[in-house]
C-alpha cells in the first residue's frame, strides 16, 4: 500500500486514506458529537423529571452514553496510533509534523497567506497541507490526549479506588490539577476547544473541497484524492 | 512617669513587678496578658493583646454575597453559626429580602442552641478549672458529695455515692498514672482555690457529664443545618425544607426529625436546670467574697439585641434579647443603638498593629480601613521573641472599637444589666433569684462572678426560648405554612447595581455586627466588629483601657507567679480571639478606605 | 503505673461483656471485620497512653469543637483513657510559661514517641506581619510548630487548615497561610491529613484509635489522607444518588423537589467531587449531613474549595488569565467567535471566488 502513495504525481487520483482510517475518522467524528452533547448535559442537566426515581434513569443513560462514546473515542485513538505504524505514509502525518524542515514551514506560511487571501492559489497536496498538519497536531492530537486522560481520571472516580482507571489516571491526574472539581472544570472547558476545532475543521474541509486544487470531503469517504489540475503536487517525494 | 490616670477612671501604675501570661489558654485563639503587681500583690496595670489574625474580610472582597456566610462562619468554630447568621442578615438587609416565619423560628432555635452549648462548654471546659481543683477532688468523701448533690439539685439522677466513687476512682487512677494530660502543670496548690473537696468532686463529675452532654445540644443544628460544627445557612431562609405530610416527606424535615429536635430541646433545658444552674449557685456560695473583675461592667455596657420574635423585624421591641447602651453606670437611661450612625460605632487603631491614612480618627465600619503594620520595636525583646510589650505603643492585633467614644463591655453580663435596667421581667426575676440565693447586693453583679452567673442564667433563658420557637414552628406548620425559603432576590440578575446592609446578632460572647457593601453582584466591602474586639480592645487615643484590661485592674493575686486570678477574670468574658482580629491586604492600597453613606437614616 | 482504657471502663462499672461490645462497635465503625474487635480489646487493655501535643495555629477551633462531639468513642474517654493530651491550649489548665514548658518537656521525654496534632496552620508572610500573624509565648507559632514536628512520631493535620490551607489561605491569602506539609523545615515525620471544615468527629477519633490499636499509621492515599475515610466521594454513597441517576433535581430552594429530597446537583452540590465520609458516617452520631438537610455540599474537605467559584454554581469559575467565568461561558463565547469568523471567512471566500471566475471569463 505504501508504494501506492509514492506513485507519480500527476495521476488523476491517488489512494490516500485507507479503509480502516476512513472508518476511524467517521466513528471518531460521531463519538465527538455524542461526547459533546452528553457532556454538556452532564454539566447542565435537563429540567427535572417528576415521579418516582425508580421510573427514570435519564442522567444514568446520559452518563452511560457519554462513557460508552468515551471508550469508543479512546479505543479509536489507540487504533489510530497503531495505524500510524501499520497504515500508509499519510497515516503518520498527523503525529509527526516535520517541524525541523524549513521547506515545510514555508508551506505553512504559504497556506496561511492563502487563508488570508494574500495569495491567489494554494499549493497542491496529496496528503494534508502543512498548515492543516500543524493545526491537527496541536488542536487534535494533544486535545484528544488531554480529554482521554482527564476523562478517564474522572471516570476512575466512579469505578473506584482499586480500578485500573483510577490507578492509571485518577491517582495522579487529580492531585496534579489540585482536586476533582478542577479536573471537571478543565475537562469541560477543553470540550469547547474541541468544538471550535470541529467547526474550523468542517468549514475548512468544505471550503478547500471547493476552492483548493484537490478533493477533500469525498476523499475521506472514498479514500481517493482527486485533483483539479495536472500540475505537479507540492508534497511529492 | 509611672502613673497614668485613664479617662475611664483607672489609675495605671507600672512600677511593680511585671508578669506575662502568654499564651492565655482555655480560650479560642491566641492571646497574651501582661500585668504589673505591687508589693501587696494587687494588679496595678493590665495589658491584653490579641496575638492572631487571619485576614478574612479582605478574602471576601469580590465574592458572591450569597457565599459570604460560609467564609465568615469560619471566623470562629466555637461560636459557630453566629457569624453566618449575622452575614445572611446583612445580605438580606442590603437586598431587602424577607424570610418566612418558619425560617425565623429555625434560625432562632439554631442561634439559641449555640447560646446554650457555648455557655455550658465555656463554663465547664474553659472556665471551671479557674474555680475548681480536680486534684483536691481526690480528697472528697463520695457520700458527702452525694449528699451535696442531692441538696443542690434534687432532681438530677446521677447522685448516688457509688457514682461519685466511680468518678473519683477514675480520676485517682488518672492522676496516679503520672500522665496528667490537660491538667498537667496546673496551679493545684494555689490558695486561690476555695472549694471544699466535695464541691470539687461534684464539679469535676459535671465537667465530664457536661462533656458527654454538650454534643447532644448541637444535634438540633445537625438536623436543621446538616452538620455541626459549621452548619449550613442560606440567604433568604433556611436550606432545610419541611414536608410533614406529603410524598417524599422522609427527604425533608419530617415528624421524626421534629420529634428528635423536641427531645433534644427538652433534655437541654433539663440539664441546664439540674446541673449548670445549681453548680453556679453552689460554687458562687464559696466565692461570693471574691468579687473582683467587674471592670467596665459597672460603667459602660452595650448590646445590639437578637432573637426576633416575628420574622424580618429587627426593631428593639421585637427582639427578645435586650439591646441598648448604658453609660457611666446610669441604669436609669438605656440609650438606643443605631449601627448605621457613623457617630456611634467607631474603631480606633493607635495601639493596634494597623495604621489609618489620616492618623488617629475613629472610623465607622462602613468606612473601615485595615492596613497592617506589625511593630514591636519599643517592646522588650526582639520582633521574633517578645519579652514585654510596650503598651504606650502598638501592642495588639485587635482594634479598639468605641461607642460614642466609650470603651464598652459586651456579653451576657452586659445583656443582663441592660435587660435589668429596662425592667425585662424574665431577666429581672432570674437576677433577683440569684442575688437572694447567694445573699449578695445587686452590685455583686459587677464582677467576674457576676459575669459567670449571667452566662448561666442566659443559658437557662435560651433553653426555654428554644422551646418557645419550637412551639411556634409547629403551630405555623399546623396552620398550613411549610415555607422555609422566600426565593425572592436569589438571582443576582434581580439585584441593584449597588446595595449595602448591616446584620447583627448577640453572639454568646456579646454584640456582633457585620457591614456589607455589594457592587455589581459582588462584595465590595465587608467589615465585622465582633464581641472580643469590644472586650479585648487595647487602649484608644484618649487612653481608655478595654474591658479585659479593666477587669484585671485592682485584682489581688494570691501567688504572683501563678496567674489563676488573671485567667479567671479574662475567661469570664469567654474570649474568642480568632473572631476579634482584623484583616490585612497584601498591599495597603488595595484595601484603601471604602466610603459609603450609612443606610436608612 | 499506667492507666489503660479497659481498667477505666471496668472501674466505671462497665462489664467485660459491654467492653467487648464497645470494641466490636469500634471495629464496625472503622469498617473492619469482627476479628479485629479482639485486637482492639487487647490494645485497650494493655497500652499506656501515648502523649499528644495538640497545637493551634491560624484556625477557628472548629476541629476541636468537632472532636468533642464524637459519640464513639466519647471525647472524654479519648482524653482520659486513650491518649495523654499533654498540651492543647484550648482545654489545658495551665497557661503562660508553665504551658509552654510542657511542649519542651514532652519533646525531651518522648523523643520520636509522641503524636503532634496540628489544628490550623502557620502564616509565613514576612513583609507586613514579620511572620507574627500568630504569636505563641511571644514567638511566631511557626517556631513552636517546627520544634514539635522535628521529633514527632507522626503528625496529624486536622482539618482543611492544616491539610490544605483553608479559608485564610483563600485568595489572596494575606497571611501567607501554609498547610503543614508545605512548611519549610517541617522535618520528616509522616503526615496524616484529615481534611474537612471540620472533619467528622467520629473520623477524628477513629484515626486516633486506629493508630493506637494497630500501632501503625493508617494507609494513606496519594494526597496523604486515610484511605478508609477519604477514598470515596460523597456522591458515590449519597442516598440521593437514585434521584441523580433519574435526572430528578432540586431546581430552587424549597421547591417540590427539595421537599421530596431530590438531588442537589443543580444547586451546586460538590458531592461528586468531594472525598469524604459524610454520606456514610454522617454527622453528630450519624444524624444527618449537609445534603440530607437540604443544602448542597460545599466540598469543605477538598483542596482550595473556597476558590472554585460560587457554592451554588455547578460549574466552577476559571480564574486564569484575569477572567472569571465558567467553562460554558468561556466556551460558548469562543465557539461564537469561531462561528462568526468562519461565516465571515466563507463570505469573503465566496466573494473572491466569484471575482476570480469573473476574471477567468
Amino acid at each position: 500500500m505504501t508504494t501506492m502513495a509514492t506513485k507519480p504525481h500527476n495521476e488523476p487520483a491517488v489512494y490516500v486514506y485507507e479503509a480502516p482510517l476512513r472508518l476511524w475518522h467517521w466513528i471518531n467524528a460521531f463519538s465527538i458529537i455524542v461526547l459533546c452533547v452528553t457532556g454538556y448535559f452532564i454539566g447542565s442537566p435537563l429540567p427535572t423529571m417528576s415521579g418516582e426515581a425508580s421510573d427514570h434513569y435519564l442522567m444514568g443513560y446520559i452518563r452511560f452514553v457519554h462513557f460508552t462514546a468515551g471508550y469508543i473515542f479512546a479505543i479509536g485513538f489507540l487504533f489510530r496510533i497503531y495505524w500510524a505504524f501499520a497504515g500508509n505514509e499519510h497515516a503518520r502525518q498527523l503525529f509527526m509534523p516535520p517541524i525541523f524542515n524549513r521547506e515545510w514551514w514555508g508551506g505553512v506560511w504559504h497556506e496561511t497567506k492563502w487563508y488570508f487571501f494574500l495569495t491567489k492559489e494554494p499549493r497542491k497536496y496529496i496528503g494534508h497541507n502543512p498548515l492543516a498538519v500543524l493545526a491537527m497536531y496541536i488542536l487534535f492530537v494533544w486535545i484528544v490526549l488531554f480529554m482521554i486522560v482527564t476523562g478517564f481520571a474522572l471516570y476512575g472516580e466512579g469505578t473506584g479506588y482499586d480500578s485500573w482507571q483510577y490507578t492509571l489516571f485518577s491517582s495522579w491526574v487529580i492531585p496534579l490539577f489540585g482536586q476533582s472539581q478542577d479536573v471537571h472544570t478543565w475537562h469541560h472547558a477543553v470540550m469547547w476547544v474541541m468544538i471550535c476545532f470541529v467547526m474550523i475543521h468542517v468549514y475548512v474541509a468544505i471550503r478547500e473541497d471547493i476552492m483548493s486544487r484537490q478533493s477533500l470531503v469525498s476523499t475521506m469517504i472514498s479514500g481517493w484524492r482527486t485533483f483539479k489540475d495536472n500540475r505537479s503536487v507540492d508534497d511529492g517525494h | 512617669m509611672s502613673i497614668v490616670n485613664t479617662p475611664n477612671g483607672y489609675k495605671l501604675d507600672t512600677s511593680g513587678q511585671r508578669v506575662v501570661v502568654d499564651p492565655v489558654t482555655r480560650i479560642e485563639g491566641h492571646m497574651r496578658a501582661e500585668v504589673n503587681i505591687d508589693e501587696n500583690n494587687i494588679i496595678t496595670n493590665a495589658v491584653s493583646s490579641g496575638t492572631i489574625w487571619r485576614g478574612l474580610e479582605v478574602i471576601l472582597k469580590g465574592r458572591d454575597p450569597r457565599d459570604a456566610w460560609a467564609f465568615v462562619q469560619r471566623i470562629c468554630g466555637v461560636c459557630t453559626g453566629t457569624h453566618a447568621l449575622t452575614s445572611v442578615r446583612a445580605v438580606e438587609d442590603a437586598l431587602g429580602i424577607n424570610i418566612p416565619e418558619n425560617a425565623n423560628s429555625i434560625r432562632n432555635i439554631m442561634q439559641l442552641s449555640l447560646q446554650v452549648h457555648d455557655h455550658l462548654v465555656h463554663f465547664y471546659h474553659l472556665h471551671a478549672l479557674d474555680w475548681v481543683n480536680p486534684v483536691n477532688a481526690l480528697k472528697a468523701d463520695p457520700k458527702a458529695t452525694s449528699a451535696l448533690q442531692q441538696q443542690v439539685s434534687p432532681n438530677h439522677p446521677n447522685s448516688s455515692p457509688g457514682y461519685f466513687r466511680d468518678v473519683q476512682n477514675r480520676l485517682k487512677k488518672f492522676v496516679e498514672s503520672g500522665q496528667l494530660g490537660p491538667f498537667r502543670n496546673g496551679y493545684w496548690t494555689n490558695p486561690a482555690y476555695l472549694l471544699p473537696p466535695e464541691a470539687d468532686l461534684m464539679a469535676v463529675t459535671h465537667y465530664l457529664e457536661a462533656l458527654d452532654f454538650q454534643k447532644e445540644i448541637m444535634k438540633t443544628r445537625t438536623i436543621f443545618g446538616g452538620k455541626d460544627t459549621h452548619p449550613n445557612w442560606t440567604v433568604g431562609g433556611v436550606p432545610c425544607p419541611i414536608n410533614v405530610d406529603g410524598t417524599g416527606g422522609v427527604g425533608a424535615l419530617n415528624m421524626v426529625n421534629l420529634n428528635q429536635v423536641h427531645q433534644i430541646l427538652k433534655d437541654s433545658q433539663t440539664f441546664i436546670k439540674n446541673v449548670y444552674i445549681p453548680d453556679i449557685l453552689a460554687i458562687g456560695q464559696f466565692y461570693k467574697g471574691w468579687l473582683y473583675g467587674g471592670g467596665l461592667s459597672s460603667q459602660n455596657v452595650l448590646a445590639y439585641g437578637d432573637i426576633p420574635d416575628r420574622a424580618n423585624d429587627y426593631s428593639p421591641a421585637n427582639l427578645m434579647m435586650p439591646s441598648g447602651a448604658i453609660i457611666n453606670g446610669d441604669l436609669s437611661k438605656v440609650h438606643d443603638v443605631d449601627l448605621t450612625d457613623p457617630e456611634q460605632v467607631q474603631e480606633f487603631v493607635p495601639h493596634s498593629w494597623y495604621k489609618y491614612p489620616d492618623g488617629v480618627k475613629g472610623l465607622h465600619p462602613w468606612d473601615g480601613v485595615t492596613d497592617p503594620q506589625f511593630d514591636v520595636s519599643s517592646a522588650k525583646g526582639t520582633s521574633q521573641n517578645i519579652e514585654e510589650l510596650d503598651e504606650s505603643a502598638s501592642y495588639s492585633w485587635i482594634k479598639a472599637p468605641r461607642w460614642r467614644g466609650h470603651a464598652m463591655e459586651v456579653g451576657p453580663l452586659a445583656r443582663y444589666i441592660i435587660g435589668y435596667a429596662k425592667g425585662d421581667k424574665e431577666i429581672t426575676e432570674q437576677i433577683e433569684l440569684v442575688l437572694k440565693t447567694l445573699d449578695v447586693p445587686v452590685t455583686a453583679l459587677y464582677s467576674t462572678l457576676g459575669r459567670t452567673a449571667a452566662r448561666a442564667l442566659e443559658a437557662q433563658w435560651a433553653a426555654d426560648k428554644q422551646l418557645y420557637f419550637f412551639d411556634k414552628l409547629m403551630t405555623n406548620i399546623k396552620n398550613g405554612d411549610s415555607s422555609t425559603h422566600s426565593g425572592e432576590m436569589w438571582d443576582p440578575a434581580d439585584w441593584p447595581s449597588e446595595a449595602k446592609g448591616v446584620g447583627f446578632t448577640e453572639a454568646p460572647r456579646g454584640a456582633l455586627g457585620h457591614w456589607i457593601k455589594i457592587k455589581d453582584t459582588k462584595i465590595d466591602n465587608y467589615q465585622c466588629v465582633v464581641p472580643t474586639t469590644w472586650n479585648g480592645s487595647p487602649r484608644d487615643e484618649a487612653g481608655n483601657i478595654g474591658a479585659f484590661e479593666a477587669s484585671m485592674m485592682n485584682t489581688k493575686v494570691a501567688v504572683a507567679k501563678e496567674p489563676v486570678e488573671i485567667l479567671r477574670n479574662i475567661h469570664s468574658f469567654d474570649p474568642c480571639l480568632a473572631c476579634s482580629t482584623h484583616v490585612m491586604s497584601e498591599d495597603g492600597e488595595e484595601l484603601a478606605s471604602v466610603t459609603t453613606s450609612p443606610i436608612g437614616s | 503505673m499506667t492507666d489503660t482504657f479497659y481498667d477505666v471502663m471496668r472501674r466505671q462499672g462497665i462489664t467485660r461483656r459491654s467492653f467487648l461490645k464497645f470494641c466490636s462497635l469500634t471495629a464496625a465503625a472503622m469498617g473492619l471485620s469482627p476479628i479485629y474487635a479482639s485486637k482492639i480489646a487487647h490494645a485497650m487493655e494493655n497500652k499506656p497512653r501515648i502523649p499528644v501535643l495538640w497545637l493551634h495555629g491560624l484556625e477557628c477551633t472548629c476541629c476541636s469543637e468537632s472532636f468533642i462531639r464524637s459519640g464513639h468513642p466519647l471525647a472524654k474517654d479519648v482524653i482520659l483513657s486513650m491518649i495523654s493530651l499533654d498540651y492543647d491550649s484550648v482545654i489545658m489548665a495551665s497557661a503562660g510559661h508553665e504551658a509552654e514548658a510542657i511542649v519542651d518537656e514532652v519533646i525531651a521525654e518522648h523523643k520520636g514517641k509522641y503524636i503532634l496534632a496540628c489544628e490550623g496552620n502557620p502564616g509565613l508572610e514576612q513583609d507586613v506581619t514579620g511572620g507574627m500573624s500568630c504569636i505563641v509565648g511571644g514567638k511566631p507559632y511557626t517556631a513552636q510548630l517546627r520544634a514539635a514536628a522535628k521529633d514527632a512520631m507522626a503528625i496529624i493535620s486536622w482539618g482543611s487548615c492544616a491539610s490544605w490551607g483553608c479559608v485564610q489561605a483563600a485568595k489572596p491569602n494575606p497571611t501567607g497561610a501554609t498547610p503543614i506539609h508545605k512548611v519549610p523545615d517541617i522535618g520528616n515525620a509522616p503526615i496524616i491529613k484529615v481534611p474537612g471544615c471540620p472533619p467528622i468527629a467520629e473520623v477524628m477519633t477513629a484515626v486516633i484509635t486506629y493508630m493506637l490499636t494497630f500501632e501503625q499509621l493508617p494507609t494513606l492515599d496519594r494526597q496523604g489522607r486515610p484511605k478508609m475515610f477519604y477514598s470515596q466521594r460523597i456522591h458515590d454513597k449519597c442516598y440521593r444518588r437514585p434521584h441523580f441517576d433519574a435526572g430528578q433535581f432540586v431546581e430552587q430552594w424549597d421547591d417540590e423537589g427539595a421537599r421530596q429530597g431530590y438531588c442537589l446537583y443543580k444547586m451546586g452540590c460538590k458531592g461528586p467531587t468531594t472525598y469524604n465520609a459524610c454520606s456514610t458516617i454522617r454527622w453528630n452520631g450519624g444524624l444527618s449531613f449537609p445534603i440530607q438537610s437540604g443544602h448542597p455540599c460545599i466540598g469543605c474537605s477538598e483542596d482550595g474549595f473556597w476558590d472554585k467559584g460560587g457554592f451554588y454554581d455547578r460549574l466552577s469559575d476559571i480564574n486564569q488569565f484575569g477572567i472569571e467565568s465558567n467553562a460554558d461561558e468561556i466556551g460558548m463565547g469562543a465557539a461564537g467567535l469561531v462561528g462568526g469568523a468562519v461565516a465571515a471567512h466563507a463570505a469573503v471566500s465566496a466573494l473572491k471566488r466569484t471575482q476570480q471566475k469573473g476574471d477567468e471569463e
